[in-house]
């Protein structure tokens, strides 16, 4: 890559340039950036009232503050460190985590069932887009027999978590079966499940960086005491809000002589009564009651969305100026003719907006960034049901905005609400007949928590899995057994299971007091 | 945040730092750390936006330092070390995109395809070295402010913000200034016929 390069050789420069560059310092003012945050702030909190209606109350209690993830544990924010994997109970702190293997629930009491539970790892190589087989990740089955001790027929929801994002859902979604057949399921996401950190602790305590769970405990954390699961299986935030929405398009600008030509949209409004969300544009003043939103103009060349919406809540912004720059800068003196578009005003919702907004990204956008096809395998609702929620949670409609949304820029949000960190849950049916039983499996790609590649920590070939006894599960488990498939392709590096598969010990007992386990390898011959 | 100063604590001279790793004094990592260690995470913290990956670059930048020197006596030991935090910190930053986690490198790197020569067939490639020299000799030729504006961004990865906040001016002038740069960078490697 050319970019790449050259920035590796600016390295490379005189370092006389470099330190003048440190040093050279020119005259300070005092900058308006903290007070337009708090003026953002301010507004935030008066147009609280908006989304009381039909909102599931993210964020609405005086306990979440913070900076931390929404749910009441807090560790996934805590500024704990690297990630943690085994945490106080041993195994590795991997940079990527995973998450664990969880056991299976159900929606209603389940009264009356006791389980056995045995999950294999199956670590036979898999085949990959590349055409090359290799050891990485597991093929995990999680099989459960459920016995039905009483007089009657028990018939449960049953649900089966499992964590990652929206858009790792065609590797890791994974496949039911009950007593041997293959069952539809249904899917749940809970909300984003990981917190905000500042950049460097509590010294700075900014929101603007994401913080996904790093470790066995953050998951504990965030499951256990079922409000979690709750959010997942409830209604997601309605934003029936009043809002008006200028659309700009048919644009126009002198790109032969102007490269990075600039249209500009600028007003005032009361930052008390109006709150602006934005989609497609790339800057943003704030100074006041001065607003002034620009975009490049689109020239067909660059990806940038071609799809620009300024989104206004509470008071419209009556009169505005459009204005054509040479560039982003929107320098006085820098102005230029033939910049031009047409803006068409509606009186809409913001649910609308958003409905528009997720379905261009999902068809225009993430097709555009992965592939023809790629949103096939995210049901749309969810990822939908994923942008209000960030959005109402801790985006500029929530009562604590994190810094990260505090812009008002939706193209974050609606990028992230599909990468982020979550537990989904598969929902399926299971009747287990009067003094009977049922076999439940849930087969699925595990993907390895690791250290990154490059980090130069010496455990980049490292593959960390940790399994979840009974979190988050009201089953009460009778057994609990743990199986490895295809041993000989890895060594073990690092458990706590009392596998010694070199001296035929591939199938554990399990104890049932323990909570959390978990396994490293290395796969052999890579 | 990513905020670059020039005013680290001067306690020891990077002679000495240097002649601790030469004795091979463990002391040395922390000597660098409690100098330099605000404008490394700085740097790492810039192309990244993720603080566990900016502390892995500066520990494996002491790292790395460790292990060159002996033999090396880098002379510029500041700007030593923050090449290569830069260069750690793109690669991590490489790493983490393939894991669709993306921290401000990006941005970066799309900047400065705005400086890349347009191919042309008598263009000719030159060595990083050369090519660095040549980069220096156009740096010289901006005005001071320009190259300082310039560096802070595309060196040290601030945000305009930081760079406008630095320098105590608006934003749009620091873009502005950046675009003029980057513009005139391209068309200087152009006319000296360098491919990159």
């Amino acid at each position: 890559m050319r970019a790449e390069r050259l920035f590796r050789v600016l390295g490379l420069v005189d370092p006389a340039l470099v330190e003048e560059a440190a040093k050279v310092q020119g005259r300070r003012k005092p900058w308006t950036r903290w007070a337009a945050m708090a003026a953002c702030l301010a507004l935030v909190i008066s147009l609280g009232w908006l989304v009381t209606g039909g909102f599931r109350g993210y964020g609405m209690s005086g306990g979440a503050a913070s900076g931390s993830s929404g749910n009441d544990g807090g560790a996934p924010g805590d500024s704990s460190g690297a990630g943690a994997s085994g945490g106080a109970e041993g195994g590795r702190s991997f940079m990527s985590y995973a998450g664990p293997v969880m056991p299976l629930a159900t929606a209603e009491d389940p009264a009356g069932l006791t389980a056995e539970r045995t999950v294999a790892w199956d670590f036979a190589p898999g085949a990959y887009p590349d055409g090359e087989p290799r050891q990485w990740g597991a093929e995990v089955t999680d099989a459960y027999l459920l016995h039905n001790g009483t007089e009657e027929d028990i018939a449960v929801t049953a649900l089966y978590p499992f964590t990652g994002s929206l858009s790792d859902l065609a590797a890791v979604r994974p496949r039911a079966a009950v007593d041997g057949e293959a069952v539809e399921t249904r899917l749940y996401a809970g909300p984003y499940a990981g917190g905000f950190q500042s950049t460097y602790g509590a010294d700075i305590p900014d929101t603007m960086n994401l913080a996904p769970p790093d470790g066995w405990a953050a998951y504990k954390a965030l499951l256990e005491s079922g409000e979690y699961l709750e959010k997942a299986l409830g209604e997601y935030p309605v934003l029936d809000i009043p809002a008006v929405a200028y659309e700009f398009s048919d644009f126009a600008a002198p790109h032969g002589e102007h490269r990075a030509a600039t249209q500009a949209v600028s007003f005032d409004l009361d930052p008390e009564k109006t709150a602006v969300l934005t989609y497609g544009f790339n800057g943003c003043e704030w100074d006041g009651t001065f607003r002034r939103y620009s975009y490049f103009v689109p020239d067909g060349v660059r990806r940038e969305s071609e799809l620009k919406l300024l989104i206004v809540l509470g008071e419209d912004i009556g009169n505005y100026t459009l204005q054509g720059y040479q560039d982003g800068g929107c320098e006085a003196g820098e102005e230029i003719e033939g910049v031009s578009c047409t803006v068409r005003r509606s009186e809409t919702t913001l649910d609308a907006v958003l409905d528009r907004l997720c379905r261009y990204y999902a068809e225009e956008r993430y097709a555009r960034e992965r592939g023809e096809g790629a949103f096939d395998a995210i049901p749309f609702p969810l990822y939908r049901g994923a942008v209000a929620e960030l959005l109402a949670q801790y985006g500029s409609l929530s009562g604590t905005p994190m810094d990260r949304y505090g812009d008002g820029r939706l193209d974050d949000m609606l990028q992230e609400a599909a990468f982020q960190d979550r537990v989904l849950y598969l929902a399926f049916p299971v009747s287990v007949p009067a003094g009977g039983s049922a076999e439940v499996t849930c087969a699925l790609w595990k993907e390895p928590s690791y250290d990154f590649a490059c980090s130069g920590s010496g455990n980049g070939d490292l593959q960390g899995y940790d399994l979840a006894a009974r979190l988050g599960s009201g089953l009460a488990f009778t057994r609990q057994s743990a199986i490895l498939e295809n041993w000989e392709n890895v060594e073990i590096t690092g458990q706590n299971f009392g596998f010694d598969p070199e001296n035929g010990v591939n199938a554990v007992e399990l104890s049932l007091e323990q909570e959390h386990y978990y396994l490293e390898i290395r796969p052999r011959g890579q | 945040m990513g905020k670059v100063t020039g005013e680290e604590a001067e306690t020891v001279e990077d002679g000495q730092i240097i002649e601790l790793y030469w004795n091979r004094d463990q002391q040395a990592v922390r000597e660098t750390d409690g100098k330099y260690g605000k404008l490394l995470h700085s740097i790492a913290w810039n192309l990244l936006h993720s603080r566990e990956d900016s502390e892995e670059c500066v520990n494996d930048t002491y790292l790395r330092a460790w292990e060159a020197i002996p033999p090396a006596r880098p002379g510029a030991f500041r700007t030593w070390l923050g090449q290569i935090t830069r260069n750690l910190s793109l690669d991590r930053w490489k790493s983490r995109r393939a894991e669709k986690r993306c921290g401000g490198a990006e941005v970066l790197l799309g900047e400065l395809e705005d400086c890349l020569p347009a191919p042309a067939g008598r263009a000719r490639t030159v060595e990083d070295g050369e090519l660095a020299e040549l980069l220096s000799a156009f740096l010289r030729g901006l005005s001071r402010e320009g190259r300082v504006m310039f560096l802070r961004r595309y060196w040290y990865g601030e945000s305009v913000a930081e760079v406008a906040d630095f320098l105590g001016c608006g934003e749009g002038k620091v873009k502005s200034s950046l675009f003029r740069s980057r513009k005139a960078l391209r068309e200087y490697l152009e006319k000296e016929g360098i491919a990159v």
